[in-house]
């Protein structure tokens, strides 16, 4: 009992030194990001569980791309009790002269098969069910859409030479969980009310809402599965939301976000545990002198640090819980409903894995400290920095953390080999400078000499200190470099686009039109490049989700048709990674060409066979090269490539994508091209710039909060590093004022001193900050490495003189206390 | 029943990757309690080495060391939970006020009235009215008296003490010496002094003279 009041007093003790507190507050710190991150997840998982149950309108969901062949929809039909069938397009609609896209969905009578509709006469009014969808001749409007087109209830809306009565505002649609996270603007009318003439787009999903007892839908899934391959389900019970990986894609990006913080925690700590293992050292040699065993007195030092990080657990679950709540406020516009909720397994859960990664980080120092002993109280012996062990064990806890945390191995990787490549940098340097700077003073007199020679007296601290405020140095100048040059990007992506209208898709008929309109209006199509959709559904044979399960950007994007583009040439915006490309009119058309980010993700490799669903038909094609995306010549770019000559052998239709250049007059006559031909997708870039903007916005707020977390840690690293050697600066300069050194010259010594540590940190940071952009720019955001000169030397500089400076502030005050300090012993 | 520690033809050396430092050799001694003995001899002759291996700190290359508490022959670790030490640089814990460091190895030990035992002791030596102030806060003979007193708080069968007046002047050793002394012979304990003062040396029951790996009895 006493020997625990004093463990816990003892540790209260610790904090009231620097060391102590630096130490706590960067546990503190690193614990409320992870628990704020693990809080949010859990909210939002469970957000997604039960919104699965109250949104999907059915028992089993099947998507698919294509209608149902008749023989396949009476297979469904025979083995389900109940089927809704469901359309979904996109499509311009125009009310006079305001024009909107929207996602068109065609419901049949039985529509919804679960739950209710709700509606309203304006956006404003109150709201009523209805059990079933639009009549006939009818149209519903989304509330938004109301507002844009300026449409009211009982007016009319031509759809492909239609006229269509609006008769309700659409606030809810029961199966609106099969939309995610989409915000475009939507309308429903009855199926019969669309003439079959009106001509369908890739995209088009075509749903099966399907209620069913539970062997029935067991049933289902396996007919699908087989019979349908290209088609998704999503089942009440026991289903994966289809937000779920958008989620999980987040949370890993957020994931290597804290095994950077965890680096510069670990960096931080690892400078304080200098200080608090000295004086462990000295309290377990001298409990032993008074009679207490090592083993006794290592328990109480483990239990020590344990209180305080149980401290440390306190504050910062109290902190994560309001910035979670703040969080999750502010989330939703992306998960409306969610609520902040308590996951105390989930929380202990965090506590517990940082609380093994904090450990062994400690081992080093519990390895040290079962050699405590009383004989140092007699004779001083000496004590080994041990800086390999401390490397190895930090080095291996960061990577389990990144392990558990990131699923991007290539960025992971590359940030590692980067930290590495400025590690050896900053070893190197330190060692030749101290070690130059020394041989240099051998025979040379003043103050300079003598710096290099105590330097080398402590270089393994040295080296310490340098490759702490190295590392972190690196991360923030990285952090800021690439934050910096991210938005830049985005900003100048608007304006370096080609043409002011972007053609996201248009079909065989269209392009003709198209060109009539464009020259009938001084409008200008600049591109129009040639594609078919085509869903990858087997790599090497084996169905793709069965093949991947990690999930990535790609995968996600896999999971709708995707964008096939023929071509002879390397296209002018692109450049070959890897493989050979084909020849021009080569006879061999079943070879693809990937992108290299695609390739990373799924893990592709050169002579896979990846088979895709175009039509109603299956095409392999054989990977035999990658292509990057490199600027100028126009931005629209394919991540799947094939020869030409393969044009031939796919049954499906041609889509276009491309740009146009308008004038301002022109914009207004867009209205009546849209009316002729309603699936005709083009966007202005006036719309795609706000919606960069949103995007911009978001990505602003993580990242300045991230570099927010990421400035704090770096001032406790400096803070770590002045206060974690203060103790030994100041007897170095009790002893040289006792020799008869001035204030002065003390202070210039010490100057010396931080600032070769400055300039070697300074090296250590660029050179792997330029690794790091070399590597990282390139493959992981499409952007050519062209570091600002002046800008990284003058974000280095204000690093160094903030170090500088500081350590001349912490060397004033310890010159007023040293020489009483040395008097005392 | 006999408690004592007994060295028997020990010999120490340390190897350094130049030299092979030799102390001593075929050195035999024995240390009992209730009494006390004080090694003398110049700087480096291995007074503190010895010690170090009677106190089991340290096992001698050479000979046979025999530690008995009541009669039974115990190791190393369970001597030092009955031994105390006294060093030349007092180590007191800094973070800790005079009281606390006092009261410090009985609440190791867990005993429940620590602070009242301490707040005795701490009158013993003379030093009631600085009971709050922490080592930085004493002079040298302040915290060596608290020193002196926190080894014989948990009255431990031996008591080793490095030059224990090495850092103070003549009138203060006078009276941590006595102090020592007479503590020693209150508690029974057995006390082993290394130093080189003589007068320190002179109040000891027996005096040994190392040097040159001798060890001979003084007069
Ligand atoms: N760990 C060690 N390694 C090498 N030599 C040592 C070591 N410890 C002590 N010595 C040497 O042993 C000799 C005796 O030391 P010590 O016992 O401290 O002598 P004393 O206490 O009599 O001054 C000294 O010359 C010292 O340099
Ligand atoms: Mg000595």
């Amino acid at each position: 009992m006493s020997k625990l009041r004093l463990t816990l007093e003892n540790s209260l003790n610790d904090l009231k030194d620097s060391d102590g507190r630096i130490s706590m507050a960067t546990q503190a710190a690193l614990l409320m990001f992870l628990i704020t991150l693990t809080l949010t997840s859990a909210s939002i998982q469970k957000f997604l569980a039960t919104n699965l149950d109250q949104m999907l309108g059915a028992d089993l969901v099947l998507e698919t791309h294509e209608p149902l062949a008749p023989a396949q929809e009476n297979a469904l039909r025979g083995m389900a009790s109940g089927v809704s069938r469901t359309r979904l397009s996109g499509i311009t609609l125009t009310h006079k002269d305001a024009w909107a896209r929207v996602q068109l969905k065609a419901v049949d009578s039985q529509y919804p098969l679960e739950g209710t509709l709700r509606i309203a006469d304006t956006p404003a009014s109150p709201e009523r069910t209805a059990s079933s969808g639009p009549e006939v001749g009818e149209i519903w409007l989304g509330a938004r859409l109301a507002t844009k087109l300026q449409a009211r209830v009982g007016e009319t809306i031509m759809l492909g030479g239609k006229a269509l009565t609006v008769s309700a505002i659409l606030l809810h649609e029961p199966d609106r969980l099969m939309e995610g996270h989409s915000v475009d603007l939507r309308a429903m009318v009855h199926h019969d009310s669309l003439s079959a003439t009106l001509p369908t787009s890739g995209k088009d999903r075509t749903r099966h809402l399907i209620a069913g007892p539970t062997d029935a839908q067991a049933a289902i899934e396996a007919w699908a599965t087989d019979a349908l391959p290209a088609a998704s389900i999503v089942k009440k019970h026991g289903g994966q939301h289809p937000l779920a990986t958008f989620w999980q894609r987040t949370e890993n990006f957020l994931g290597l976000a804290s095994v950077i913080l965890f680096f510069l925690g670990a960096v931080a700590l690892d400078m304080t545990n200098r200080r608090w293992l000295a004086k462990m050292r000295y309290r377990l040699a001298i409990y032993s002198s008074i009679g207490t065993p090592l083993g006794t007195g290592i328990a109480m030092a483990l239990g020590g640090w344990f209180l305080s990080f149980l401290l440390a657990a306190l504050l910062a679950t109290g902190l994560a819980a309001l910035a979670h709540s703040a969080i999750i406020a502010n989330l939703q516009t992306v998960f409306p409903g969610a609520e902040a909720s308590w996951s105390v397994a989930d929380v202990a859960q965090t506590i517990g894995l940082l609380l093994m990664l904090l450990m062994a980080l400690q081992i080093p120092s519990m390895l040290q400290l079962s050699r405590a002993s009383l004989l140092s109280l007699i004779r001083h012996t000496g004590e080994d920095s041990h800086v390999w062990q401390r490397l190895f064990w930090g080095l291996l806890s960061v990577s389990l953390l990144a392990a558990a945390y990131s699923d991007n191995w290539l960025l992971t990787g590359m940030t590692l080999a980067a930290i590495g490549v400025a590690l050896v940098l900053m070893i190197a340097l330190t060692w030749g400078a101290v070690r130059l700077g020394d041989i240099w003073g051998r025979r040379r007199t003043g103050l300079l000499p003598f710096a290099f020679f105590i330097m080398r007296q402590r270089l393994f601290a040295k080296s310490a200190q340098v490759m702490g405020l190295g590392l972190c140095g690196l991360l923030l100048l990285f952090t800021l470099m690439l934050m910096r040059d991210l938005s830049s990007m985005m900003e100048g992506y608007a304006r370096t686009h080609d043409g002011n209208l972007m053609v996201t898709e248009a079909q065989e008929n269209h392009v003709e039109a198209l060109h009539d309109w464009a020259s009938a209006n001084q409008a200008k199509v600049l591109t129009l490049r040639p594609f078919v959709y085509a869903k990858l559904i087997s790599v090497n044979g084996e169905r793709l989700n069965d093949y991947m399960q990690k999930p990535s950007d790609s995968l996600a994007s896999l999971q709708e048709p995707i964008r096939l583009h023929w071509t002879d040439q390397m296209p002018a915006n692109n450049r070959l990674k890897g493989g050979t490309f084909w020849q021009p009119g080569t006879d061999n058309w079943q070879q693809i060409s990937v992108e290299p980010e695609v390739m990373t993700d799924l893990n592709f490799s050169y002579g896979d066979t990846l088979t895709y669903q175009i039509g109603d038909n299956q095409y392999d094609f054989t990977l035999t090269s990658s292509h990057v995306f490199q600027s100028g010549g126009g931005s629209i770019t394919f991540w799947f490539q094939v020869p030409a000559s393969a044009r031939a052998h796919i049954d499906a239709p041609s889509r276009f994508m491309g740009s146009m250049e308008l004038p301002e007059a022109a914009w207004d006559k867009l209205a009546s091209l849209w009316q002729q031909h309603p699936t005709l997708a083009l966007a202005p870039l006036r719309e795609l710039t706000e919606r960069f903007d949103q995007t911009l916005g978001i990505v602003t707020q993580i990242t300045s909060g991230y570099a927010g977390m990421i400035l704090l840690l770096a001032l406790f690293v400096l803070a770590a590093s002045v206060s974690g050697f203060r103790a030994d600066d100041r007897q170095k300069n009790g002893l040289l004022m006792s020799m008869g050194l001035k204030d002065k010259d003390c202070l210039w010594l010490n100057f010396h001193d931080w600032a070769v540590t400055a300039l070697v940190a300074a090296a250590g940071a660029i050179g792997g900050a330029w690794a790091a952009g070399l590597m990282i720019y390139e493959a992981q955001f499409g952007m050519s490495y062209q570091p600002n000169l002046w800008w990284v030397a003058g974000t280095m500089v204000l690093m160094v003189t903030t170090v500088c400076l500081v350590g001349y502030l912490a060397c004033r005050q310890s010159l007023k206390v040293s020489v009483r300090d040395l008097m005392n012993g | 029943m006999k408690t004592t520690i007994e060295l028997e033809n020990i010999s120490h050396e340390f190897t350094t990757d130049r030299e092979c430092i030799r102390l001593f050799e075929d050195l035999s001694m024995t240390i009992r309690t209730g009494q006390t003995q004080a090694i003398v001899g110049p700087s480096g002759a291995g007074k503190s080495s010895l010690l170090s291996i009677a106190a089991g700190l340290e096992a001698p290359t050479g000979g046979t060391v025999r530690f008995f508490l009541d009669g039974t022959n115990v190791d190393a670790r369970t001597l030092r939970a009955n031994s105390g030490f006294i060093f030349q640089q007092f180590h007191l814990m800094p973070e800790l006020d005079a009281i606390g460091n006092l009261a410090l190895p009985l609440r190791l030990k867990g005993a429940r009235d620590a602070f009242d035992q301490a707040a005795d002791w701490l009158a013993k030596v003379g030093l009631s009215d600085r009971a709050r102030h922490r080592p930085h806060q004493l002079s040298g003979g302040e915290q060596q008296r608290i020193a002196v007193a926190r080894a014989f708080i948990s009255n431990p069968s031996f008591i080793f003490a490095d030059e224990p007046t090495g850092n103070l002047d003549a009138r203060t050793s006078e009276s941590i010496a006595s102090l020592m002394f007479d503590c020693a012979r209150e508690t029974g304990c057995g006390l082993v002094i290394v130093t080189h003062s003589r007068r320190l040396a002179a109040q000891a029951d027996t005096r040994l003279h190392l040097e040159a790996g001798k060890l001979e009895m003084a007069a």
